[in-house]
């Protein structure tokens, strides 16, 4: 258990300063390839906690599909003139406001709700793919569909708004 | 959309309901591309045309190709060659350069023979005109092609090289391709041919 | 002392992780120097389809061509363009690299075979997941950025439209590639690779391909996402030559050239191995009570089919214009792969 206390350690504090250096970096690009690093390491706590379905699920729709997305438009920016650009003064205020919000949240977490509770998974427990099948399926429908009605939506508003602008 | 663009999209001039149909459950079953295959695959097989010159074989030209000079002999082993410079006059590069010298000793048959007979295969352009003007039928051009050197020394040859044997023998039928075995020279490479050794040819 | 022994692994662990090593070593020493062997055969097979020998002087029939190549081009100048994003530049080609070689973790190459010596039976394969599949599709699934990433740092046209071909075309195949693989999970009710051959045991009738009907058009529909997923001819928009030089590699060169070579014949090889393991029964004989081939002989035998197939096509079939790549992605295999679940679906309720 000393290894994965370790391991943990490691992805944990490569996940923060990847995710610190989406934020602080000015290339969009690097920012990008951060943000790979951030949700590797993700997929990496998700296997420390016995859910490999979830870890490789993450890397395969946030990584394999969003990011290249995501980085399929970055690429088109003038990198030149995108890492000039600086956050506007105006927006600072409310930023810190998020900011500080989190970061209170998170800590209610961390001492309210007790950091000793809060541990890895049972060794043992494996997630199913199954379980994990059954219970969207079954407890979970309703939110389940609405998610996917959600996404739906989305998309039919992201077909709509390219007619338009073409027509 | 374009009506034309339309047409080019669906690849097909037919529209009747059949050889649509037709043409759908050929895509379906990748007729074009199993047809692409079959003559792939039987290519593949099919033994290779190439001629693995220098490493292994050598072309042999006929006998009327236009090679390199040389310069020949009657039976007896006399000079052919009169200096008379005929050819010299019909070389339209002037590259021969011949200067007679009186000779009785019987090396060419008249007394009159060549002291000196180059010819500067870097100006030559194997017209074969000097092999046409020749009375005695002296100068002729020969088979052999490999000329690259590293200096140009060997772009101009002297009359002893050109009177010596050619490799290849004056009766020997050409327009094939025989084994041949490279050889690493100091002045560059050679492919010694063996004329014995005939190869099929693919055609 | 019982802390002691609580933090410390047991014997059998470390055996077990020695284990694991020995097998990444070796798998990583054959899938490395495979792409040797793969040139020669590509050269080969290339030179004979169009009658001539392919490579012949540098050993017997060439063998050795491919290792004279890469002794060229690891001491050739390693050229950076001057106004190229250097440490991007420098780590797309790993990028690339590092996935091909990891989906070899789940491949199984055969059952477990017994060690004679130390008598301890050892299974020839690295690890299988319960979730393996979906650990290809996404392990996969990152090696794009290798060339996407390697395309924008080389602050080239040619590279960025090269590297922005292979994004869309590897967004819109990787959906038809993943249903095929649903496919292939339905019909075998499984998601670990190893399970997926178990479910073929047995006569070939069993296997995936003849899965009627619709095991050979899952076959069609994660053949043809393969190939674009593998950026092979018919569908290698990110590097066509004769629009874009050489797409997404145009200012590579010397090591980093190769390891993206290195990265696409691994591919080549995985996604064979794979399409033996999805429809042609992995490790089976064809009939069973073959006992003189080893399975993993079998394994290998018909992956080699697949690979040489794969050649085959490369210099049969012309290159696709870039919208009918993406009329094929989008209007014929997904909506294709969507009724074939709805079909096998079906097929296992109701047989
Ligand atoms: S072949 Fe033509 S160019 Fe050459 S030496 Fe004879 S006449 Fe001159
Ligand atoms: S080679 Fe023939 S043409 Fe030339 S000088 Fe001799 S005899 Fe005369």
């Amino acid at each position: 258990m000393l290894i994965e206390y370790i391991l943990f350690i490691i992805f944990a504090v490569i996940a923060i300063m990847s995710s610190l250096c989406v934020v602080t970096l000015r290339n969009p690009v690097h920012c990008a390839g951060y943000l790979i690093v951030t949700l590797l390491q993700v997929a990496a706590l998700f296997l420390l906690c016995r859910s490999p379905f979830l870890a490789v699920v993450q890397v395969f729709i946030y990584v394999g599909a969003v990011l290249v997305l995501f980085l399929f438009v970055v690429l088109l920016i003038d990198v030149k003139k995108a890492s000039m650009e600086i956050f506007k003064p105006k927006h600072r205020p409310l930023a810190y406001g998020v900011l500080a919000i989190l970061l209170i949240e998170t800590l209610v977490v961390i001492f309210v709700g007790g950091l000793e509770k809060i541990r890895l998974a049972a060794p043992g427990a494996e997630v199913k793919v199954e379980t994990i099948g059954r219970e969207l399926f079954t407890s979970y429908i309703f939110p389940f569909e609405i998610v996917s009605v959600v996404l739906l939506v989305a998309m039919v508003g992201a077909i709509v708004m390219a007619i338009d602008r073409r027509g | 959309m374009k009506p034309h663009v339309k047409k080019l999209d669906r690849q097909c001039d037919h529209t009747d309901a059949p050889s649509i149909l037709k043409d759908i459950f050929n895509r379906a079953i990748f007729k074009d591309i199993i047809k692409g295959l079959s003559v792939t695959l039987k290519y593949n097989v099919s033994p290779v045309i190439t001629l693995n010159y220098p490493d292994k074989e050598k072309w042999i030209p006929t006998a009327r190709y236009r090679g390199v000079h040389t310069l020949n002999r009657d039976e007896e082993g006399r000079e052919l060659c009169v200096a008379c410079e005929l050819c010299v006059k019909a070389c339209p590069t002037g590259c021969i350069t011949v200067v007679p010298e009186e000779d009785d000793t019987g090396r060419g048959i008249a007394d009159r023979v060549a002291k000196i007979w180059t010819v500067n295969l870097v100006r030559c352009m194997f017209c074969g005109y000097c092999e046409d003007a020749c009375p005695t039928t002296a100068v002729r051009l020969g088979r052999d092609y490999e000329l690259a050197c590293r200096d140009m020394s060997c772009a101009v040859l002297n009359r002893d090289q050109l009177l010596q044997k050619p490799e290849i023998p004056e009766d020997f039928e050409g327009g094939t391709r025989v084994s041949a075995r490279m050889k690493k020279m100091r002045g560059g490479i050679k492919v010694i041919p063996d004329i014995n050794k005939k190869r099929d040819n693919w055609w | 002392m019982t802390e002691l022994t609580n933090i410390l692994p047991s014997m059998a662990t470390v055996l077990q992780v020695i284990m694991i090593a020995v097998k990444c070593v070796i798998i990583a020493g054959i899938v490395m120097n495979l792409p040797i062997i793969l040139v020669w055969l590509e050269r080969k097979v290339a030179g004979h389809i169009q009658q001539r020998p392919g490579p012949m002087r540098i050993g017997p029939h060439g063998l050795l061509q491919s290792v004279a190549d890469g002794i060229k081009l690891i001491f050739k100048e390693d050229i950076i363009p001057s106004k190229a994003d250097k440490i991007v530049f420098i780590i797309a080609p790993v990028i690339a690299l590092i996935p091909a070689m990891t989906v070899f973790v789940t491949i199984p190459f055969g059952d477990s075979i017994m060690i004679p010596y130390i008598n301890q039976e050892v299974t020839l394969y690295i690890a299988d997941f319960n979730v393996a599949i979906l650990f290809i599709l996404a392990v996969g699934g990152i090696s794009v950025y290798g060339f996407m990433l390697g395309g924008w740092a080389s602050n080239s046209k040619y590279a960025l439209l090269g590297s922005i071909r292979a994004a869309a075309q590897m967004i819109s195949y990787e959906v038809a590639f993943s249903f095929a693989a649903i496919g292939v999970v339905m019909m075998t009710n499984s998601l670990s690779l190893v399970d997926i051959v178990h479910a073929q045991d047995g006569w070939f009738t069993n296997w995936n391909i003849l899965y009627l009907p619709v095991g050979p058009v899952w076959f069609c529909i994660f053949f043809v996402a393969a190939l674009a997923e593998l950026n092979r001819i018919p569908f290698d928009m990110s590097e066509d030559e004769g629009s874009l030089a050489a797409g997404y590699q145009v200012e590579y060169s010397g090591m980093k050239f190769s390891l993206f070579a290195l990265a696409e014949y691994s591919a080549m090889v995985s996604i064979s191995v794979l399409c033996v393991i999805f429809f042609f029964g992995g490790w089976n004989a064809p009939i069973p009570g073959i006992p003189i081939v080893p399975p993993v002989l079998w394994l290998i035998g018909k992956t080699f089919v697949f690979i040489y197939f794969f050649m085959v096509i490369r210099f049969t079939l012309p290159r696709y214009r870039y919208d009918q790549l993406m009329t094929i992605g989008w209007k014929v295999l997904i909506p294709l792969s969507l009724v074939m679940i709805l079909i096998t679906g079906l097929m296992r309720i109701l047989l």
